[in-house]
C-alpha cells in the first residue's frame, strides 16, 4: 500500500493545505446551513404569516366599524406583507436545502481526499492467540446479548404494566359500553315520572320553581329552642347558605369553605344523618382553594336532584353527581368562575340533563355559557356561549308555548333557551344592576325581576327580541333586590330585604296589598297551601294567608338566623337555619288527616 | 482452502446444512409468491386520497404533509359550483363587501380567483401554486354552499409515503388507498 | 336567486347549520348561463405511472445482477462505488423512496391480513427480489443498490471502530424492530418502519422536524461509525442477513490462497472480518461449551413461551398507536368539555367530535384492533423470544475457519478488502508476485508498542 503512493507524495503536499481549508470550509457552510434552517424553522413555527394574530384582531375590528376605510386598507397592507413573507419563507427553506446539499457533498468528497492523504498503511500486529481471543469474544457478546434481551424484556413489561385504557378490555364491559353509546341502557333505572317530580321538592325553589307547595305544614307555629311543633331538629357543621332539597325520604344539602366541600343526605322521618360524601380529587380543580367572599361562600348554590342522582356545584368550579345513596358518580371542574361574590347560581334538571348556568365575569370577556350534562356520564350534552356578565339568579325549566325553555336572567337581558339543544329562543332587554332574584313562571307568565326597580311579566311564546312585544305588564312597587317572587299560580308575592311583603295579580300585575313584617330578610319566602311563610334572617317567622285580602296568621320567633328557603313534601317543611336543620311536621300517626288546604 | 481444511467432515456438514437451508428457503419464497399472486392478481399500485364525503376541514393537511407546502391542495368541482355572488367559500363570514378585498376573503394565501361571468355569477378557481390545503374555504362551501371546493391529494406533488403522514392524524380518518388508475375522487353533478 | 340572498341572512344560517356538521350538498342548483361560457374542466395530474413502477423494478433487477457481478467475477470497489452513487441518486433522491424493500415487509404482512389491502406486484417485487438475490450472492442489496446503504456508505470518512461484542450483542435489535413493524402493520396499526426511517426525509429533503433531525443524527454517526442504520436498526437488513448466511456464494477475500498476512483485517470498516479459528486438538475441551448450547437449546422453548405470555399482554400499549384506539380512549378518557363554541375547533375537537357522532362504531373498531393486537401479540413475543435464544446459541457456536473470513451475515460485500489483499493485487498485476511476498513477510512485524491480548 505505502509503495504506489510515494511518487505523488510531492503532490500530496500540495493538495494537503487547499484540502483541508475546503474541509472546513465546507463543514461550516453546512453547519451554517442547519442552523439558518433551524432558527428559520423556528421563527416561522412560533410566527406563521399565515395565522398571524394581528390580521385576525383588525379583521375583528373592521366587523365592528365596516365602514372605516382606514382600517380596510390598514389589512389589505398587512395581507400582502404577510403572504409575502410566506412565499419568501418558502422560497428561503428551497434555498436553504440545496446550500446544505451542496455544502455536505462537498465537505465529504473533501474530507475522503484529504482522509485518503492522511491515511497510513496497516501495520497488522502478531496476535497469535486467536482462539482465546475469540472465547473472550463470544463470552462478552453473550453478556451483551442476554443484557440487551434484559433490557427488551423490562422495557416489554413496564410497558405492560404502565399500560392503562378507559377503553375496557373484557367483552362484557365492552358490550356494556357500546350498549351505554348506542343509547340502550338496559341496566340504567328510567328516570321517575313527572308526577313523582312534582312531588317533591327537587331543586331550588321546588319542582316548579314558585316556592309553591299545596299542603301546608302543621302545627303553624313551632320553636327551635324549645322544639315545639318540630318532628327533628340536628345540628349542621356544613357551612353553606344553599336550601336544602328532598326527593322521597331523603334531604340533601351541600356545604363547603376553602378547605373541604361535602354533600351530605338526612332521613325526612328522623333527621339522621344517612351519608355525607366529600367532593374530592377533582380532576383540574386546583389544589389551593380561590378566595371566596364569605358572605356568599364556597356553597351558595342549592342543589337539584332527577330522582336517581343529586347533583351539587360548588364555588370553586367543582361539579359533582353522586347516587341518592351517596356513591359518587362523577365529578368535574369547570374552571373557577369569575365571579365578585362567588359563584351561586343553582342547578336545574330537565329529563336526566344538569342545567349549569355558568354566567361569570364581563359581558365581552365572553366566558359566560349555559351548559347541560349528560347526569349518567358527565358528558357535555350542549353548551352555548352567552355575552352577558355575571349574574346570580338561578335558571328555571318550564314547559310553555309548545317547548321546554330554559328561563335565564342576566345583565340586561332575561334569556330563553330551548331545553332540547341550548338555541336561544327569545330575549328581553329590561334588567339592570345586578341580578340575584330568580325567574319563576306563574300564570302563563315568566315573571323576572330587576331589582329594587321592577317585576314584569312576560309572555313566553316569542322568538328573537321580543323586549317591545312580549312584556305583558310591569310592577314598579316593593321590588326586592335579593329574593326572589314566590307564587300559587294566582297571587304573587314579593318580599324586600327590609321585609316590606307585597302581593300581586298575577294576570294583571295589579297590587292588591302590602305588609311590614319589620325584619330583614335574606330567605326567598313559601307558599305552603293557604300560607306564606316568611323567614326574616334574625329567625322571625311571619306567616300570612295567601289571599287577595291581607290577613296575618302568625308571627313569632324562631330562635336561630334563616338565610335558606325551606323544602316541602307531604306536609312537612324542612328549614336550614344558620345552625341547624329542622322539619316541621306532626308525627305520622296524626299527620294523614291533620292539614287541610 | 483445499489444502488447509483440517475436518473436512465439518465443513460438508455445513456445507450441506446450508445448501439445506438455501433450498428451503427458496422453497418457502417460491409458495410465497404462489400465494400472494393467487391471492392478489392486482397488479396496481395504491396512491393516498382524502375522501370528500368524510373530510372535516381539520388544517392537518397544510401542516402534517411531509412536504412544505402540502401536497394535499383544494380542487374546484365547476359542475357542482353554484358560481354565487356570495361565496361562501371565498368570503368571510359577515363580509364587509362583495369584492376581492383582503379583508373580505377567508383564503390566507388568495389562492381564489373570483372572476364576473354573467349577471350574477362569478367563476371561482384555485390557483394550485398558492394554494396550502388548509381547508378554509372547503369548510365554507361544503357547510353553507354546494360543497365544490373540496381537498385532494394532488399526485404531480404527492411522493406517496409508503405511510401517509396526514392520514395518520387526520380528524376525519377520510384518508384511504385508492388504486392508482383512479386517484381522484370527482365530485360531479350527478353526485 | 343567488344574488338576492342577503347578506344578513348569511351569520344567521351559520348559526342554525352549526350543529349539522356533515349537511346536504347541492344547496343551490347549477347556474343556467345566457352568454356562451364555457366550463372549465377539473384538472387530474396522474400518480407516477405503473410503467416507471415497472422500469424502477426492472432497474432494481440490473443493479443487484451488476453488484452481484462487481462483487463476486469483477472485483471491483471502484464499480461498486459508482453502482452506488447511482443508486442513491436514483433510488434516494430521483425516486425518493416508497414503497422501499425496507418497508416492504410491512405492506406484504398488511397484504396478508387486510381483505381491502392486496400488495401490488411491484412492492412484493421489492420486497423478494433482494431476498432471492442474498440466497445466491449475499448481500448485494445493502453493497451497491440499496439508497439506505450508499448514503451511508458512501459519507463514511474516517472510520471507528465498534467493538464487535457490542455489535454482537445489539445485534438483536434489529430482529425486534422487524418483528414490531410486521406486527403493527399486519394489524393496520402503523408502519414504524417508515415512521422511523432516518434517510427517507433527507431524500426528500423535506419532512418532519423528527424525522429530519433522526436523518441528521444518523447521517452525522455515519460519518465516523460504518453504516450504524444497517447495523443496529434495519429490519430488512436482518432479513438478508439470514438469506446471506446461507447464500450460495460468500465474499472471499483472497482471489486464490489465504497467506494470513492479516493486511486485510483493518480494511473492513464494519467488523466483519473474522480471523482464522481452530477447533482445539482435544475433544475433552469443548465439553463446557457443549453443556451450555444444551442449555441454551432447552431454554429456547421456554423463552418463546415466556415472550408470547408477555406479548400478549402488549395489545393495550400497542393498540394506542393505531388512531382509530388513540382517538377512542381520548374520547372515552376525555370528558374534556369540548371546547366553548366560540374558541376555534382545532383538529382535536374536530376528531372529538366525530368520535362523539360515531361512538359505537369506534369503540368497536378500536376493539377490533386490540383484539388483533392480542392475538399478533402471541406471534411478536415468541418471536422475539426465538430471536434472543437464537443469538445466544449462535453465540455459543464454535465456528471453524482456516482463513481471514468475512462474516457471511454481516458482510455487506462492499468490496473494500479486496483491493488489501497483496494476492488480489498479484492477480490484477498491480505488484509483482515478488513484491507481494516482501509485503507478507514485512507487515506482520510486532511493533514495540504491541502488547499480546
Amino acid at each position: 500500500m505505502t509503495a504506489p503512493s510515494l511518487p505523488s507524495a510531492r503532490a500530496d503536499a500540495a493538495l494537503w493545505r487547499p484540502l483541508r481549508a475546503t474541509v472546513w470550509i465546507t463543514a461550516c457552510l453546512a453547519a451554517l446551513a442547519v442552523l439558518l434552517l433551524v432558527v428559520t424553522h423556528h421563527r416561522a413555527h412560533a410566527h406563521d404569516p399565515l395565522k398571524s394574530p394581528e390580521l385576525a384582531a383588525l379583521k375583528q375590528r373592521l366587523l365592528d366599524e365596516p365602514r372605516n376605510e382606514e382600517l380596510k386598507q390598514q389589512i389589505r397592507d398587512l395581507d400582502l406583507a404577510l403572504r409575502r413573507s410566506h412565499s419568501r419563507l418558502l422560497n428561503f427553506y428551497a434555498f436553504g436545502r440545496w446550500l446544505l446539499l451542496g455544502s455536505l457533498v462537498s465537505f465529504v468528497l473533501s474530507a475522503k481526499a484529504w482522509g485518503k492523504l492522511r491515511a497510513r498503511p496497516p501495520a497488522p500486529r502478531l496476535s497469535p492467540d486467536a482462539a482465546e481471543r475469540f472465547t473472550r469474544l463470544v463470552r462478552l457478546a453473550r453478556l451483551t446479548a442476554s443484557t440487551t434481551a434484559l433490557c427488551t424484556l423490562i422495557a416489554l413489561t413496564a410497558i405492560v404494566v404502565a399500560a392503562t385504557s378507559p377503553l375496557p378490555s373484557a367483552a362484557t364491559d365492552r358490550e356494556k359500553l357500546l350498549a351505554r353509546l348506542r343509547g340502550e341502557e338496559p341496566e340504567a333505572p328510567p328516570l321517575p315520572p313527572l308526577a313523582e317530580f312534582a312531588a317533591n321538592w327537587p331543586r331550588f325553589l321546588g319542582p316548579s320553581g314558585n316556592a309553591f307547595t299545596p299542603v301546608a305544614p302543621e302545627p303553624l307555629t313551632f320553636d327551635a329552642a324549645s322544639g315545639d311543633g318540630l318532628l327533628w331538629k340536628v345540628s349542621l357543621s356544613l357551612p353553606g347558605f344553599n336550601s336544602p332539597i328532598i326527593w322521597g325520604n331523603r334531604v340533601f344539602l351541600s356545604g363547603g369553605d376553602a378547605a373541604r366541600r361535602s354533600v351530605a343526605a338526612f332521613d325526612l322521618a328522623t333527621g339522621q344523618r344517612v351519608w355525607e360524601q366529600a367532593v374530592t380529587g377533582v380532576p383540574g380543580s386546583p389544589a389551593k382553594a380561590p378566595e371566596i367572599p364569605e358572605s356568599t361562600g364556597f356553597a351558595a348554590s342549592t342543589m337539584a336532584t332527577d330522582g336517581l342522582r343529586v347533583y351539587a356545584i360548588f364555588a370553586n368550579g367543582d361539579l359533582a353527581a353522586f347516587t341518592l345513596d351517596g356513591r359518587p358518580v362523577w365529578s368535574k371542574h369547570l374552571g373557577v368562575p369569575q365571579n365578585q361574590y362567588g359563584h351561586a347560581n343553582s342547578l336545574a334538571v330537565w329529563e336526566g340533563r344538569v342545567i349549569v348556568q355558568l354566567d361569570q365575569g364581563d359581558a365581552d370577556a365572553g366566558l359566560s355559557k349555559l351548559i347541560a350534562f349528560d347526569g349518567a356520564s358527565g358528558r357535555v350534552a350542549w353548551q352555548v356561549p352567552r355575552k352577558v356578565p355575571e349574574s346570580w339568579a338561578s335558571p328555571i325549566v318550564v314547559e310553555a308555548a309548545g317547548r321546554a325553555q330554559i328561563i335565564t336572567l342576566a345583565g340586561e337581558f332575561v334569556i330563553a333557551h330551548s331545553a332540547g339543544d341550548g338555541a336561544e329562543l327569545w330575549r328581553v332587554q329590561e334588567l339592570h344592576g345586578e341580578i340575584a332574584p330568580s325567574p319563576i313562571f306563574a300564570g302563563g307568565f315568566v315573571l323576572a325581576v330587576s331589582p329594587n326597580d321592577k317585576l314584569m311579566a312576560i309572555q313566553p311564546d316569542g322568538l328573537g327580541d321580543v323586549t317591545k312585544t312580549h312584556v305583558a305588564w310591569h310592577a314598579d312597587d316593593g321590588i326586592p333586590d335579593v329574593t326572589s317572587p314566590v307564587s300559587n299560580g294566582e297571587l304573587v308575592f314579593l318580599v324586600t330585604s327590609y321585609g316590606l311583603l307585597s302581593c300581586f295579580d298575577v294576570s294583571s300585575g295589579k297590587k292588591l296589598w302590602e305588609h311590614e313584617c319589620d325584619t330583614d330578610v335574606h330567605a326567598t319566602p313559601a307558599v305552603a297551601g293557604n300560607r306564606v311563610y316568611v323567614l326574616g334572617g334574625k329567625g322571625k317567622v311571619v306567616v300570612v294567608e295567601a289571599a287577595r285580602e291581607f290577613k296575618e296568621l302568625a308571627t313569632f320567633d324562631l330562635g336561630e338566623a334563616i338565610f335558606a328557603s325551606p323544602a316541602f313534601r307531604e306536609g312537612r317543611m324542612v328549614i336550614r337555619t344558620a345552625k341547624s336543620l329542622l322539619c316541621v311536621g306532626t308525627p305520622p300517626a296524626s299527620a294523614s288527616g291533620g292539614t287541610s288546604p | 482452502m483445499s489444502h488447509a481444511a483440517p475436518n473436512p467432515s465439518s465443513v460438508s456438514r455445513r456445507q450441506f446444512l446450508r445448501e439445506g437451508m438455501r433450498l428451503a428457503a427458496m422453497t418457502g419464497a417460491g409458495a410465497f409468491v404462489g400465494l400472494s399472486i393467487g391471492r392478489t392478481g392486482a397488479r396496481e399500485n395504491y396512491v393516498w386520497q382524502i375522501d370528500p364525503s368524510k373530510c372535516v376541514y381539520c388544517g392537518n393537511c397544510a401542516t402534517a404533509c411531509v412536504l412544505k407546502p402540502s401536497a394535499v391542495k383544494c380542487v374546484q368541482a365547476y359542475e357542482i359550483c353554484g358560481y354565487c355572488d356570495l361565496c361562501t367559500g371565498y368570503f368571510v363570514p359577515e363580509p364587509n363587501a362583495l369584492n376581492t378585498g383582503a379583508e373580505n376573503q377567508v383564503c390566507p394565501t388568495a389562492a381564489i380567483e373570483r372572476k364576473f361571468i354573467e349577471d350574477p355569477y362569478y367563476e371561482y378557481n384555485i390557483i394550485e401554486s398558492l394554494c396550502i390545503g388548509c381547508a378554509k374555504c372547503v369548510e365554507g362551501c361544503t357547510r353553507f354552499g354546494n360543497g365544490s371546493f373540496y381537498l385532494q391529494v394532488r399526485h404531480d406533488r404527492c411522493v406517496n409515503c409508503n405511510e401517509c403522514s396526514i392520514a395518520r392524524v387526520c380528524a376525519g380518518d377520510a384518508f384511504r388507498r385508492v388504486p392508482a388508475s383512479n386517484p381522484y375522487f370527482l365530485k360531479t353533478s350527478a353526485h | 336567486m343567488r344574488a338576492l340572498f342577503p347578506k344578513s341572512l348569511f351569520p344567521a344560517l351559520m348559526g342554525l347549520l352549526a350543529a349539522c356538521a356533515v349537511a346536504s350538498e347541492l344547496r343551490f342548483p347549477p347556474p343556467e348561463f345566457e352568454t356562451d361560457y364555457t366550463m372549465p374542466g377539473i384538472t387530474t395530474p396522474p400518480p407516477r405511472s405503473l410503467a416507471m413502477e415497472y422500469v424502477d423494478t426492472a432497474l432494481l433487477v440490473t443493479a443487484l445482477g451488476l453488484a452481484a457481478w462487481l462483487v463476486h467475477r469483477r472485483r471491483s470497489r471502484r464499480g461498486l462505488v459508482a453502482l452506488s452513487v447511482f443508486s442513491l441518486v436514483y433510488f434516494g433522491f430521483i425516486r425518493t423512496g416508497c414503497i422501499c424493500p425496507i418497508g416492504a415487509p410491512q405492506n406484504v404482512a398488511l397484504g396478508m391480513f387486510d381483505p381491502g389491502y392486496t400488495i401490488p406486484l411491484t412492492a412484493l417485487a421489492f420486497f423478494l427480489v433482494p431476498l432471492v438475490f442474498s440466497l445466491f450472492w449475499g448481500r448485494t442489496f445493502c453493497a451497491a443498490v440499496c439508497p439506505h446503504g450508499a448514503l451511508q456508505d458512501l459519507v463514511l470518512i474516517k472510520p471507528v471502530k465498534v467493538p464487535l461484542w457490542i455489535e454482537q450483542g445489539l445485534g438483536i435489535v434489529p430482529f425486534i424492530f422487524l418483528g414490531l413493524g410486521i406486527l403493527l402493520a399486519a394489524t393496520g396499526t402503523a408502519f414504524i418502519i417508515c415512521r422511523y426511517d432516518p434517510f427517507i426525509p433527507l431524500f426528500r429533503m423535506s419532512g418532519s422536524v423528527f424525522g429530519l433531525t433522526l436523518g441528521g443524527i444518523f447521517l452525522a454517526a455515519a460519518l465516523f461509525i460504518g453504516r450504524p442504520f444497517c447495523r443496529f436498526l434495519c429490519p430488512y437488513g436482518a432479513l438478508l442477513r439470514l438469506g446471506s448466511i446461507v447464500s450460495r456464494k460468500a465474499v472471499r477475500i483472497t482471489p486464490d490462497h489465504c497467506t494470513q498476512c492479516r493486511l486485510c483485517e483493518h480494511s473492513c470498516p464494519f467488523g466483519a472480518i473474522r480471523e482464522p479459528v481452530k477447533l482445539p486438538v482435544t475433544p475433552n475441551a469443548l465439553a463446557p461449551e457443549r453443556r451450555r448450547l444444551t442449555w441454551l437449546i432447552l431454554a429456547l422453548p421456554v423463552l418463546i413461551a415466556v415472550g408470547a405470555w408477555l406479548g400478549s399482554k402488549l395489545s393495550v400499549a400497542a393498540a394506542k398507536v393505531h388512531p382509530t384506539v388513540a382517538l377512542a380512549e381520548q374520547f372515552l378518557a376525555g370528558d374534556k368539555a369540548p371546547a366553548p363554541a366560540t374558541a376555534l375547533p382545532t383538529p382535536e375537537t374536530r376528531a372529538l367530535g366525530r368520535a362523539a357522532e360515531t361512538a359505537p362504531e369506534l369503540i368497536a373498531a378500536a376493539s377490533e384492533v386490540r383484539r388483533r393486537l392480542g392475538i399478533g401479540g402471541w406471534w411478536f413475543g415468541g418471536w422475539v423470544g426465538l430471536v434472543i435464544g437464537a443469538r445466544l446459541i449462535s453465540l455459543s457456536l464454535r465456528p471453524n475457519r482456516t482463513d481471514f473470513e468475512p462474516d457471511r451475515g454481516a458482510c455487506y460485500a462492499c468490496g473494500r478488502c479486496y483491493l488489501a489483499c497483496p494476492n488480489e493485487r498479484v492477480r490484477l498485476g498491480l505488484i509483482t508476485p515478488a513484491e507481494a511476498a516482501a509485503l507478507q513477510a514485512h507487515a506482520p512485524v510486532p511493533r514495540p508498542d504491541a502488547k499480546p491480548s
